[in-house]
């Protein structure tokens, strides 16, 4: 887009002189960046509200609700009361059996196993087809994509009832099993170890290396990039993940953070800070995460999206 | 070495030779992705038919066989026709606005600037934020008394909305929220799209005096047109599937307003203990978006030929 804008004003306009150039441009800036304020605008609001609010007590947030004012976000008096309350650390979040401390630490060992296991099986599967021999492979990889096809959350009563017989509802096995391997994870592998010029496999089995030394000295150290976009992916998919947890897991013990939150809101009462402050903990890691390794994320979304 | 032995004695035809034992080395590479599919993404299938077709309850198990009852229960249940209608108000909705509004944000944005860079930030927030968090946030602020729209609604001299108890709103604030939330991903991929569009088209353009428009609807719509469709498959099979906001925002209602067939299904399945009926309408419900995504996929393989 800069190269075109820059095409622009070469291509030179009959009767333009460089004054009126000059304001045309200045305008169109104008006009980008105001434009681009008000989405901005639109898209931080209801996270500064979110954040702010957690950090104030719940009167306050009532208080100043109206008239529309900065005491509308900022807090007069800054308060960590809501989030000692939902980490069951005050004594009336104790008094509620609120426990969100409890419900992250879920979250991180679920997302932390599924990650790990799905780094080791989709990285063994994509190996296989990108580089391995087999008689009908095709078939097989036509089995991996079409799961792909298979509507997300209007199979999750038919798997609960799967994972039912299994024996399995209700533990960590549970929120973890189910997902361990994945069709999109291995078609994006297949095509980041497909830019792994097979040279290498092949000086390394020249070398007496097997298919598994292969994978682990050749293809992994060459497809640092893909695995971490395709980790990064896979994690926010997990941690952020409701519907399952929600009917897969009765017990407390061992409810994810987004099944705690969206608690919050069944009750009759519905209390805001402690909505806010449950937000905030669930959703300040991921963001923070997509910032520091925007980058990966926006490789794997067009990746996942164009050669889908 | 067993290749060797196979050639000293050529008579003799070995079942387990090198290239045997190569395939079964591969596939324990592949096998526990398989098992995983097999049983964690088909049998889930399997399970829904089987359940729809018995009668089947999560602590009696399978019993006898009741054939299509369930399906025809299904048919008569004028909440299921409701589910139906309010799903696909609101796919028919939401997927167009996500579509043309992030292709308006994608063509603007589109500039190396660090204003944009910020401003796709933001816009991309949302995406990898939690679905609960997002519309749990927006529930609240879509509040009648206490909400942050209302007091800029007011702040303007204007009268308050009830958003969600109002059953004409409740479905349109959830596809607002819903399409916010969304945006940034059809974004991205439409920005991708948009880059591997070759400058020289629009230099060429340019120089024959075509507008803005007349190269937005020349150039990068026809050029663009794979990569819309794609946008367009894979979000009208998401935005079918619509749970969270409904679950934490109205609960289906009011008076069924925003009652979409997948929370339905959750209603019967975990709230009236009827699985086997919800199971009736998990399978409808697949078989709708096998479909839909079959004929859609048939409609961009014809497209790529342009």
């Amino acid at each position: 887009m800069l190269k075109r804008a820059v095409l622009v004003e070469r291509v030179p306009v009959p009767g333009a002189t460089s004054f009126t150039r000059w304001l045309q441009s200045a305008m169109q800036q104008t006009w980008f960046y105001a434009l681009g304020a008000v989405v901005l605008v639109i898209y931080v609001t209801p996270f500064l509200w979110m954040i702010l609010g957690s950090l104030r007590r719940e009167v306050e947030i009532f208080q100043y609700t109206y008239p529309l004012t900065v005491r509308t976000f900022v807090p007069v008096e800054w308060s960590l009361k809501n989030f000692l309350d939902v980490l069951g650390i005050s004594p009336e979040g104790k008094s509620f059996g609120l426990n969100f401390g409890r419900a992250l630490l879920n979250t991180t060992l679920v997302s932390a196993g599924v990650v790990a296991s799905s780094l080791v099986f989709n990285t063994m599967g994509a190996y296989f087809f990108a580089r391995l021999d087999f008689p009908r492979k095709g078939f097989l990889f036509l089995f991996v994509i079409a799961t792909m096809l298979i509507p997300f959350e209007a199979v999750m009563v038919p798997l609960y009832i799967v994972v039912r017989s299994l024996h399995l509802q209700d533990s960590y096995w549970a929120l973890i099993l189910p997902w361990y391997a994945s069709p999109f994870v291995i078609f994006a592998l297949v095509q980041f170890f497909g830019e792994i010029p097979k040279e290498l496999d092949e000086a390394a089995i020249i070398d007496g290396a097997s298919h598994f030394g292969v994978l682990r000295h050749v293809i992994v150290p060459n497809a640092v990039p893909g695995l971490v976009t395709t980790a990064l992916l896979e994690f926010q998919f997990i941690w952020n993940l409701f519907y399952w947890p929600l009917i897969a897991v009765g017990s407390k013990d061992l409810q994810t953070i987004q099944v705690a939150i969206a608690q919050q809101t069944t009750q009759t009462q519905v209390y805001w800070g402690r909505i806010f402050a449950g937000s905030v903990l669930a959703s300040v890691p991921v963001i923070v995460l997509f910032l520091l390794m925007q980058r990966y994320y926006v490789k794997g979304v067009v990746m996942s999206g164009l050669k889908g | 070495m067993s290749a060797v032995a196979a050639q000293a004695i050529p008579q003799t035809r070995r079942w387990w030779t090198t290239r045997r034992r190569g395939h079964a080395i591969a596939l324990l590479f592949v096998i526990p992705a398989l098992v995983n599919f097999a049983v964690f993404r088909y049998l889930p299938i399997l399970a829904a038919i089987r359940s729809s077709l018995w009668q089947y309850s999560l602590l009696g198990g399978y019993g006898q066989f009741i054939g299509l009852q369930a399906y025809i229960r299904m048919l008569q249940d004028p909440i299921f026709w409701k589910s139906l209608q309010v799903t696909v108000a609101y796919v028919v909705t939401k997927v167009p606005a996500q579509i043309a509004l992030s292709m308006g944000l994608a063509l603007f944005l589109a500039r190396e600037n660090r204003f944009a860079a910020v401003v796709r930030s933001a816009i991309f927030a949302p995406v990898v934020s939690s679905i609960v968090v997002v519309s749990v946030i927006w529930g609240l602020m879509y509040h009648v008394q206490l909400g942050l729209i209302n007091s800029i609604i007011t702040s303007v001299g204007l009268p308050r909305i009830a958003f969600i108890s109002n059953p004409d709103l409740a479905l349109a604030a959830i596809v607002i929220m819903m399409v916010w939330k969304e945006i940034g991903f059809s974004m991205i991929i439409l920005m991708a799209g948009l880059k591997g569009i070759p400058d020289m088209f629009y230099e060429a353009a340019r120089i024959d005096g075509a507008s803005g428009w007349q190269q937005f609807l020349g150039i990068t719509l026809p050029l663009l047109r794979r990569v819309l469709m794609f946008v367009v498959v894979t979000q009208t099979i998401f935005s079918f599937q619509v749970f969270v906001p409904v679950y934490t925002m109205t609960h289906g209602g009011p008076l069924d307003a925003t009652k979409v067939i997948v929370y339905y299904i959750y209603q019967n399945g975990f709230l009236f203990q009827d699985m086997g009926y919800a199971a009736a309408m998990s399978t409808l419900t697949l078989a709708i978006l096998l479909v839909v995504s079959a004929v859609q996929m048939r409609l961009l393989r014809s497209e790529v030929e342009y």
